[in-house]
């Protein structure tokens, strides 16, 4: 029925069941639709049901859904956010060697990231993260599935404790 | 400070200068994790003298690496030199690292890129909040309505009657109800319209007590949505349905 993603504990709330139970039936509700033309997002602790992306095409030509676009340097942003998140503006510029005002402003005017709080450090800069609608956006059913290391280079990074 | 609205500049089809240095270890076929960074020193300099006009701030950031790989490349040249005292700037291998993330970010971005232009997505449902439909309805008072539809139907029509002429004032009509809410205290609207009305008669009645509504003579209260309207006086004790 929701438009926007339902969090577990209202879940539990509307059906009187513990949050425990709720996190099971969902994982078994998950299950379930694996196959069929719905899947089941989760951002959090937020859940909410999408379309498969098998069907992507066929949903998109239906609602006449442009296809997102964005820039190589959007895209190096996204991913330092995507991978590292919460982190700071000053630390995707550490790791991207570029000013990144634009490119985060960019990305979130398109709602695909969102401030989470402010780090506990010398001015209090904003931490950013990603979005319920980065993970449709990408077709991705949680963060988890984000892609892993594809090279020997990224293997070494994502075995390098992080600092 | 770049301002919001300003167009991110990409010098040459560079995004900076860690993407300039990772495109010549590409070009070069080298390996991150095992060339010597100073050796790029040259190519890295011969390609920030051909960029053509790049705005200051980008200039300084190019700047900044190229001194960095000339010191590298000084050091590995000659091994003897020594640290100067304040020296405060990023060994090969921190650079390397640097170097080595970047090149994973530039990676995943690719990854991600190609999602989208496969197009692999999800969407959620759009529209607000579902309508249920209205409550309370009645098959009862469907089929009510029904019989008085059909009870209609069977009287003459008005149009088929010879209009007698008769006109109606409102100030009359007024002075009418006036009088009689004060003896009655309470009537029904039905009642004021007795029986089968005219068209000109009921809006003048209508008309007369929405002046006597507003002068505040009366009351107006209606329980159910097309039911009767009871009209009682305003000094008068208030009915149960009232209060």
């Amino acid at each position: 029925m929701a438009e926007k993603p339902v969090t577990r504990n209202e879940l539990a709330r509307v059906v009187g069941a513990p949050p425990r139970a709720v996190e099971n039936a969902l994982a078994e509700l998950g299950a379930s639709y694996d196959g069929t033309g719905l899947r089941l997002q989760r951002s959090g602790d937020e859940w909410q049901l999408v379309t498969a992306t098998e069907h992507a095409a066929q949903v998109a030509a239906y609602l006449g859904a442009d296809r997102l676009r964005l820039s190589a340097a959007s895209l190096e942003t996204l991913a330092v956010i995507a991978y590292r998140q919460p982190v700071t503006r000053a630390e995707v510029e550490a790791i991207r060697g570029v000013n990144c005002d634009q490119t985060i402003y960019t990305l979130a005017s398109r709602r695909l990231i969102e401030e989470r709080g402010r780090k506990e450090a010398p001015g209090r800069p904003i931490l950013y993260g990603t979005t319920w609608e980065f993970l449709e956006c990408f077709g991705l059913g949680s963060l988890d599935e984000l892609p892993r290391a594809l090279s020997p280079e990224g293997e070494v990074v994502e075995a390098a404790p992080r600092t | 400070m770049i301002g919001p609205d300003a167009p991110r500049v990409s010098v040459e089809g560079f995004d900076g200068p860690l993407d300039l240095l990772l495109e010549l270890v590409e070009e070069k076929k080298l390996d991150i994790l095992t060339v010597r960074l100073g050796d790029l020193a040259d190519a890295y300099l011969t390609r920030v003298r051909s960029l053509s006009a790049l705005p200051a701030e980008e200039v300084s950031a190019f700047l900044a690496l190229a001194s960095r790989l000339v010191l590298l490349k000084a050091r590995s040249l000659l091994p003897s030199l020594a640290p100067l005292a304040d020296e405060d700037v990023e060994s090969e291998e921190e650079l390397r690292a640097r170097l080595l993330e970047y090149a994973v970010v530039r990676e995943r971005a690719g990854v991600l890129g190609a999602r989208l232009r496969t197009g692999e997505r999800a969407f959620h449902r759009e529209g607000g909040t579902v309508e249920l439909p209205p409550r309370g309805g009645e098959v009862g008072a469907l089929a009510s309505a029904w019989s008085r539809v059909l009870a209609l139907a069977a009287r003459q029509r008005e149009e088929d009657i010879v209009a007698p002429g008769e006109r109606y004032s409102v100030e009359q009509r007024t002075t009418e109800i006036e009088e009689l809410i004060v003896s009655q205290e309470r009537m029904s609207f039905a009642t004021l319209l007795a029986g089968t009305p005219t068209v000109g008669f009921a809006v003048v009645t209508v008309i007369a007590l929405l002046d006597l509504y507003r002068r505040g003579v009366i009351d107006l209260v209606q329980d159910e949505l097309f039911g009767d309207i009871l009209i009682t006086r305003r000094d008068a004790p208030s009915p149960a349905a009232h209060s």
